[in-house]
């Protein structure tokens, strides 16, 4: 580590070639979120006018702030709610599942695998018709609920898979020597399992929040009340509108963006090392 | 691996059956049941409401012989292609960021990577769907900026495309010919930050030693690719490539929200998932979209099964 600051640039001089075709790449990639910072302090005829560059910061257009926060706040509420709720249901369930696949082979076990690996043959989409039927028989359309319960079932098998796995390279003798101290298997699951396995339960955690955040399939179709939309259909339904108000759409397109801004700046190491080793298991 | 229990210990342990309950009743429910739904309901004419009527196979038939649904496979076999070529940026990208010789840098442009995930993936897509926009677009104004546009004019001209015109702002999503080619254009450059994670993981496993071994034996940088960093993470490339098939082939969002229910102008963009989603929710024939979503699914079983016998992932 004391010779950091040379290496660095060495390391910059036999790589900068390397450096400009990553740099432009990225810039690329990120050019989207600076179109959206930027227009969303513009009213139309501004725009219009200057498309490219910021305007001057004292004529910023803050309103279009206000409009945002006071369109997408609530959509942002029950996103949160449905999404958070979501993924703690999904997790603990899928604790329970895998402990049970993990620590011992009790009859039936392997058909029940077996059937919780066939789904992952099966394509989500394609059974969105009988799916929305099936939330119409339940009395569910039209509510949160819906989509809580259709995310946890839809995480378990991916959970499972992974915890499964992970739970099975767990030292055999934590769990003995709780067993010996009269342990029950519930007292097992909280003062062994999860204890043990935090990055990975995580990494999961992140994967079935992005999932549920991001979805707007489902909630499409689910929603009807406009205090219950969720992010998906509250921006869809600003989209569908008829003259564009491109400052305010773009401020409601940040605003939408704050809440995992937030948990990416305190989560950043989990969310990198995350996805990169969730990606691989999957 | 558990071992199996002995009789009398079967009976200290059956309460563990409680564990996989909860979620053993969320997949009959939500996953199963729907499943076994859609295959009874495909063989019924079915209006979503109480009354429906058995008419055999009179719904495949019917989807054999619907020209909207055989386009809209082409499609997307066409959406499939690019999709295979825009996994390219991606590996040149993670292979670029592997042999950045600092893991400071390394560790930064991953961050800055994942940065654009923040924003939700409609959010993504609508601002695409305004960079598209004929007047106010990012595209057509960058068209005009770099003079672009006069070129694209010129070829026209030259073949005969009838597309793009000197004063006329190009409609992007409004011209039936340019849906495909907007298809295409959408997410440039195309770097899928999970797919370069993933790729960065595989080439992770390559030690120092053996560039170093390359390096004496005067293997060049595109060398180098071919003999060692390709073939490490070719695990990842094909687990990245069967997934991408299975969800272009059964995806419709983005065609849903880019373009319409009807898959944009001229119906260039529908897809088989969509024209599932238009016939159940907009023309409420749910037992036709039931068919189409089987047939969907039996390619898709079809594409997975080929792939299990011919693509082998070794974990």
């Amino acid at each position: 580590m004391s010779t950091v600051a040379p290496t660095l640039t060495s390391a910059w001089r036999r790589d900068w070639s390397k450096h400009v075709f990553i740099l432009f790449f990225i810039l690329i990639e990120l050019f989207p979120l600076y179109m959206m910072f930027q227009v969303s302090f513009k009213d139309n005829a501004t725009f219009i006018r200057q498309p490219w560059l910021p305007t001057n910061p004292l004529t910023w257009h803050w309103e279009n702030w206000g409009f945002a926060f006071h369109l997408i706040l609530p959509y942002i509420a029950n996103t949160v709610f449905v999404a958070v709720t979501g993924t703690v249901a999904s997790l603990f369930l899928a604790i329970l599942g895998a402990y049970f696949f993990a620590r011992h082979r009790l009859p039936c076990s392997g058909i029940l695998w077996a059937a919780f690996l066939a789904l992952m043959l099966m394509p989500g989409v394609v059974n969105i018709t009988p799916l929305f039927m099936l939330l119409k028989s339940l009395k569910l359309l039209n509510t949160l609920w819906a989509l809580v319960l259709v995310g946890v079932a839809s995480g378990q098998v991916f959970s499972i898979f992974v915890l499964r796995n992970f739970i099975e390279d767990l030292p055999r003798d934590l769990f003995e020597a709780a067993e010996m101290d009269g342990a029950s298997h519930l007292q097992q699951v909280f003062n062994v399992v999860i204890p043990m396995s935090g990055p990975i339960i995580g990494t999961l955690a992140i994967l079935s929040f992005l999932s549920m955040w991001n979805d707007f399939l489902l909630p499409l179709i689910v929603l009807r009340d406009q205090d219950l939309f969720t992010l998906g259909v509250g921006l869809i339904y600003l989209d569908g509108e008829y003259v564009k108000q491109w400052g305010q759409i773009m401020a409601a397109y940040f605003v939408a963006s704050i809440p995992l801004i937030i948990v990416f700046l305190f989560t950043m190491r989990l969310f990198v090392r995350g996805l990169s080793a969730g990606a691989i298991k999957g | 691996m558990a071992a199996p229990l002995s009789r009398q210990k079967l009976l200290r342990e059956w309460k563990l059956y409680f564990f996989i309950l909860p979620s053993l009743a969320m997949v009959l429910v939500f996953a199963y049941y729907p499943a076994t739904s859609a295959i009874y309901h495909s063989f019924f004419e079915w209006a979503g409401g109480d009354t429906k009527q058995l008419i055999g196979f009179d719904n495949f038939r019917r989807a054999f012989h619907d020209q909207v649904l055989i386009d809209s496979f082409f499609t997307v076999s066409v959406l499939i292609v690019f999709n295979l070529f825009k996994m390219i940026p991606s590996i040149l990208l993670a292979v670029l960021i592997h042999r950045l010789k600092s893991d400071r840098w390394q560790y930064l442009y991953r961050v800055l990577l994942v940065v654009p995930m923040i924003v939700p993936g409609l959010v993504t897509l609508f601002i695409w769907k305004f960079f598209f926009d004929p007047n106010l677009g990012v595209l057509n104004g960058l068209l005009d900026f770099t003079g672009l546009k006069s070129a694209l004019v010129w070829l026209d001209h030259l073949f005969g495309w009838g597309v793009f015109y000197a004063n006329v702002p190009i409609g992007w999503l409004s011209q039936p010919e340019l849906i495909l080619p907007s298809l295409f254009l959408w997410g440039f450059p195309w770097i899928g930050a999970v797919g370069v994670l993933i790729f960065l993981a595989g080439l992770q496993s390559i030690g120092q030693e053996v560039y170093e071994a390359a390096e004496i034996d005067g293997v060049g940088p595109i060398g180098k690719f071919l003999y060692i960093e390709l073939p490490l993470i070719l695990t990842q490339v094909r687990l990245s490539l069967v997934l991408l098939i299975v969800a272009t082939l059964g995806g419709y969002g983005l065609q849903l929200q880019l373009l319409n229910e009807y898959g944009g102008p001229g119906g260039r963009g529908m897809v088989p998932g969509l024209w599932m989603y238009n016939r159940a929710f907009y023309a409420g024939e749910f037992g036709y979209a039931c068919a189409i979503g089987m047939i969907l699914f039996a390619f898709i079983l079809a594409l997975t099964f080929v792939n299990n016998r011919y693509v082998r992932i070794e974990k």
